[in-house]
């Protein structure tokens, strides 16, 4: 991928974002502008003033909240990484209309039911049987 | 005159029955590409008689060969039927594109927050933290393939490899597109006429044809194998089942090998398929071709 600046954004949130993760537990009251700038700024040569627009930007996303401590924001994650996951895999198939949803992102296979898994199996031991060059040993 | 009257006759033809009739000869499955364009051609040519209708009328207007007074019925349902057809595509075009393209992009956010990005050749793919086994792509410019680990653990690197090309051939053929023009159509129709049938039909052919990739890349039983464990992992909380999901399923393992399914050789069949499109298509066009000769001949 080249490194368009949207890239280059992207790739930020998703670095706050773990830190944000990383020290959930250690700090539960959350991290101000500065403390991330220190972990994952420097190194990265940022300026304190990108880091501050990612995280306000970040902040009306709604991925992570803030609350005030005197004159700073402290940045917690909104919701956890495993939540977040299952969220948007839930939105992969619950948000769109069924028709939207069909076209909005191609899915190796929809959703099925457990007690219909067996009609499958059969179908490929049929296959299996038809194609004994392509056994595995 | 009869010529408006073939083209509206045309329209409703191609929108009502042909689809519905379309959707049941399942033997039609085995060439997926030449249905596809078939399907594409119906939908064409219903647009085509429907938009040509109007213009088709004019002539005969002009030159006064026909009363008005006694085609004005087939004249206002030529202009009606062009009009609404028009407005209700370029809406529902508008919309759907929108709508999918901003879920596009929404979710593009979230993998790429969420997920593990693969080098080199895998760019493109994201893992995600979760044992659902899924797989899929958001299609787009930016592009991404994405793999849940519950796919990564329960998959051997055969069926993998099966189902990333599956995915691969989804975004190399643009197949968002054609679903994208499909759905454009179905919603531009109005609630009773369109056919769910048909659109599940189209959407199965096109999962057929990047079956096919995975099955040239990983062979027919390891993408036999491959849908059988994406079919039969955990489920996420509140996942909707899709009522025709496992019919679906069974029916493309069936269809992997599909050159041993009794009836007319495939070439045969899907020839027959590539001369129904260019003639559907050719249709409406000669008709109004017909109606314009009629002008120059006055």
């Amino acid at each position: 991928m080249p490194s368009t600046p949207r890239n280059r954004l992207g790739d930020l949130e998703r670095a706050v974002m773990e830190e944000l993760w990383s020290t959930a537990d250690a700090h539960p009251e959350g991290r101000t502008v500065r403390e991330v700038h220190d972990s994952i700024g420097v190194e990265r040569g940022l300026a304190y003033t990108t880091l501050m627009t990612v995280l306000d930007r970040m902040a009306k996303k709604d991925l992570v909240t803030r609350e005030r401590d005197g004159r700073a924001w402290r940045y917690t994650p909104a919701s956890t990484r495993a939540e977040l996951t299952s969220e948007s895999l839930h939105h992969t198939l619950g948000e769109l209309a069924g028709d939207t949803r069909r076209s909005a992102l191609l899915h190796f296979l929809d959703e099925s039911t457990p007690e219909e898994i067996d009609e499958l199996k059969a179908a490929l031991a049929e296959l299996e049987a038809r194609r004994p060059d392509q056994r595995r040993a | 005159m009869l010529v408006v009257a073939g083209l509206v006759a045309l329209a409703v033809l191609l929108a009502w029955p042909v689809p519905r009739a379309l959707a049941r000869v399942t033997s039609l499955r085995r060439a997926p590409r030449a249905a596809l364009v078939l399907w594409q051609s119906t939908a064409v040519a219903a647009v085509l008689a429907a938009l040509l209708a109007a213009p088709a009328a004019l002539p005969a207007l002009l030159g006064r060969e026909v009363r008005l007074s006694q085609s004005w019925p087939t004249v206002t349902v030529a202009a009606l039927l062009s009009a609404v057809v028009a407005v209700r595509l370029l809406l529902s075009g508008d919309r759907v594109g929108r709508n999918l393209r901003a879920a596009r992009r929404r979710h593009r956010d979230l993998v790429d927050l969420l997920g593990t990005p693969g080098e080199g050749a895998d760019r493109h793919m994201r893992v995600l933290e979760h044992t659902t086994p899924t797989a899929y792509c958001v299609p787009g410019v930016r592009r991404r393939v994405v793999l849940t680990q519950g796919t990564l653990d329960r998959l051997g690197p055969d069926e993998l490899t099966a189902v990333l090309a599956h995915e691969r051939a989804h975004l190399a053929a643009r197949h968002d597109l054609v679903m994208e023009f499909f759905t454009v159509v179905h919603e531009a129709m109005p609630p009773w006429l369109r056919s769910e049938a048909a659109l599940r039909e189209v959407h199965l052919l096109i999962e057929v044809l990047a079956d096919r990739a995975a099955v040239r890349r990983a062979g027919a039983v390891n993408t036999g194998r491959a849908i059988v464990a994406m079919a039969g992992g955990p489920k996420p909380v509140g996942a909707m089942a899709m009522a025709d999901s496992t019919r679906v399923a069974s029916a493309r393992i069936q269809l992997l090998d599909a050159d041993r399914i009794a009836g007319l050789p495939v070439g045969v069949v899907a020839a027959t398929m590539y001369a129904a499109s260019a003639v559907l298509v050719a249709v409406p066009l000669a008709l109004y071709g017909l109606a314009i000769a009629e002008l120059s001949l006055v």
